[in-house]
């Protein structure tokens, strides 16, 4: 929990060059490197009302403008409104009274009800609300036609383009389907879809004309009191950005909108590094790869006051968080010149990969007709340095902890540590199960003022066992590699001598 | 950062063959109707309401200082009933809050001094921030963050909240210690 345990304090820096805290950050098990949230492509899964949790398939979602058929925002303090019966006595014809339910919308916040503004009670208890008509609505529409299909014409013209350059595959000798040998042969595709292709020139849309003349404020304006209590606020208007209504008596419930569940995506392989189950009340994960279950785990136990230019002492608590066991090592951080000769051999070997993955796909060029198929190309960005002064040294002890596997049977087991580990007790203060608590000296700067951060950093190396199975090499035993992560700690605040 | 030992007075605090561990200085009202699944804390001052409706918390829950726990109520045209409330595992109550809700789910964080009012939905694994007032029957859907009055969606939770939040309970039940 980031904010309760403060895990902002021990930063691991991503290949990008950001620096985010171990929950934020993933681990791409494919190609062994930290991925943060700039690094993954995002990707919708699913859309989902926050109040009635219904799941929408996209499509549909889009239709409905990202918003809930059901649930209704209230226009007035922004809260869910639900909705309230009241049972009214009819006169019916025959000289009896029938109490008939009577359905209308509440908040329970701030005791805003649809009769407000005057919306008839409904006789069932969901829908039936009169929708406000958008006043641009057909201008947008319009619009949007018009932008469509001047991007059909510039489909179609690319695509002619494309059909001089002659190409040959498999899916052209098993005919894949006619429709497409049609198109590759230049011919025009028949059944529904030729009505679509033949888009001729640009819908008549009348361009919107910038004017000089602006209507003058009405004259009650300067005369009439104010009632402030009448005026809806800027929260408000900008809630409903169609309307945007002046004042109270026109605000008008709108639907609540859409959350979403998404998928996150390694962009250099394109393995998934997080899925959730489509179910929005559900909170497994197809695949979770998030870095808590695969980077060592480091957080600060006690810290001795920090003084500038003096020693102190602080404890920091490591924690192996996966089924194997992992061997850790603590370096200083790069100089300048030895992480710029890093970065170049990392844009360097991202650059072999990308054309690799360009020669894979000028095979498969049938995907770039089907354009349904083929997911958008994610673009990459180069490994850039991390952009943060430190204000403290901090002096790496020697050594090598390791760390046993995580076992989560541990809790219950009185029956002690087992594992016999040679470790220095000047540096490794305590150990249990999967845990150690290290000590280290941290040495602010001389010249820092009182108050300012102390920001101190290294580099950690671990052994991680890698049980992907790598199809391409044929192994199937869990391989051992090592790796390291930069990691910037800021220990807390200099105080005076 | 991690949590600190938290000392209390021994005398204080009874111990449950289950690990619960309940201040004497709480008012829980209808104790046969609460039942506290193990390993929960209920510090001083705080007020469940069993006498209302069942009460139940799930294990490595912790009701903090002052917070009180109060089944929520239904009206109906003749008068009003109360309806259970039921905690899931690995919950955290913040001082001071106030929680009126029907469901709370695993692995939920309210912070201090929150209402959570009549009726509300809390689903697994979302934060309620302090200071928040959530109006009666809110749903609070999974990986979210609430906050101010009233509670809207202001972000969303790593992937990793259920290990983040069990891990939370588990050491402050673990530094939950009495004093020597």
């Amino acid at each position: 929990m980031s904010h309760i345990l403060q895990s902002d304090v021990v930063r691991y820096a991503c290949t990008c060059g950001s620096l985010k805290p171990l929950s934020r950050i993933y681990f791409c098990r494919h190609c062994l490197k930290i991925r943060c949230g700039y690094c993954v492509s995002h990707e919708v899964d699913s859309h989902y009302c926050a109040n009635c949790l219904e799941n929408l398939p996209s499509a549909e979602a889009r239709l409905k403008k990202q918003r809930c058929a059901s649930c209704f925002d209230c226009p007035s303090c922004l809260h869910t409104l639900s909705t309230k019966a009241s049972t009214v006595v009819v006169p019916s014809s025959d000289e009896k009274t029938v109490t008939r339910k009577l359905y209308y919308l509440a908040c329970g916040f701030c005791r805003w009800t649809s009769r407000d503004i005057g919306y008839p009670d409904q006789t069932v208890a969901s829908g039936g609300w009169p929708e406000k008509e958008n006043p641009h609505a057909s201008r947008i529409y319009n619009l949007l036609e018009h932008f469509k299909t001047l991007a059909l014409r510039e489909k179609q013209e690319r695509e002619k383009k494309k059909k001089f350059i002659p190409r040959r595959n498999i899916y052209h000798l098993s005919g894949l389907s006619a429709a497409m040998a049609r198109k590759r042969a230049g011919l025009p595709s028949i059944g529904p879809s030729s009505l679509k292709d033949d888009v001729g020139g640009p819908a008549e849309l009348i361009p919107s004309a910038a004017t000089e003349e602006v209507e003058q404020l009405p004259e009650e304006i300067f005369t009439d009191t104010l009632n402030l209590l009448k005026v809806t606020t800027l929260k408000q208007r900008l809630a409903q950005p169609e309307f945007q209504p002046q004042t109270v008596d026109e605000l008008y419930p709108a639907h609540k909108c859409l959350l979403i569940k998404r998928s996150q995506r390694c962009r250099s392989c394109e393995h998934n590094v997080s899925k959730p189950e489509y179910n929005p009340g559900s909170i497994k994960f197809k695949i979770q790869l998030s870095a808590h279950y695969h980077v060592p785990e480091i957080r600060i136990v006690t810290c001795e006051p920090l003084r500038a230019g003096e020693k102190s002492e602080m404890i920091i608590k490591i924690c192996n968080p996966t089924q194997y066991q992992s061997s850790l090592q603590f370096s200083p951080l790069p100089s300048p010149e030895e992480e710029a000769e890093e970065l170049s051999k990392e844009i360097e070997e991202r650059k072999q990969k990308v054309d690799r993955k360009d020669e894979k796909t000028n095979r498969e060029d049938v995907l770039l007709l089907l354009p349904s198929i083929c997911r958008q190309v994610s673009i990459t960005e180069d490994p850039r340095p991390v952009n943060v002064a430190l204000t403290g040294d901090i002096s790496l002890p020697p050594v090598t902890l390791v760390l046993p596997p995580r076992d989560d049977a541990a809790e219950y087991d009185d029956s002690g540590d087992t594992h016999n580990f040679q470790d220095d007790p000047k540096i490794v203060v305590w150990r249990k199960a999967n845990k150690a608590a290290m000590k280290l000296v941290i040495t602010p700067e001389e010249d820092i003022s009182e108050g300012r951060d102390v920001i101190v950093g290294f580099v950690m190396h671990y052994t991680y066992i890698n049980t992907m199975a790598t199809q391409l090499l044929e192994q199937r035993e869990p391989q051992k590699v090592n790796l390291k992560v930069k990691l910037y700690i800021t220990v807390g605040k200099v105080v005076g001598k | 950062m991690e949590l600190q030992d938290i000392f209390y007075n021994k005398v204080e605090y009874v111990e449950t063959a289950s690990g619960n561990k309940v201040s004497r200085q709480t008012v829980l009202c209808g104790s046969q109707n609460i039942v506290l699944s193990g390993k929960v804390i209920v510090q001083s001052d705080a007020i469940i309401r069993g006498d209302l409706a069942n009460v139940r918390a799930g294990r490595h829950c912790i009701i903090s200082k002052r917070a009180v726990i109060r089944p929520p109520f239904k009206k109906f045209s003749k008068g009003v009933a109360f309806f259970p409330l039921h905690m899931g595992d690995h919950v955290f109550v913040g001082e001071n809050s106030v929680v009126n809700a029907a469901v709370v789910g695993s692995y939920v964080y309210i912070g201090k001094n929150c209402v959570i009012g009549r009726r509300c939905v809390l689903k697994d694994c979302c934060v309620i921030e302090d200071n928040t007032v959530l109006p009666p029957e809110t749903v609070v859907p999974s990986f979210t963050r609430y906050a101010s009055s009233p509670g809207v969606c202001i972000g969303e939770l790593p992937e990793c909240t259920q290990d983040l939040m069990l891990e939370f309970t588990r050491s402050y039940y673990q530094h939950f210690l009495p004093a020597k």
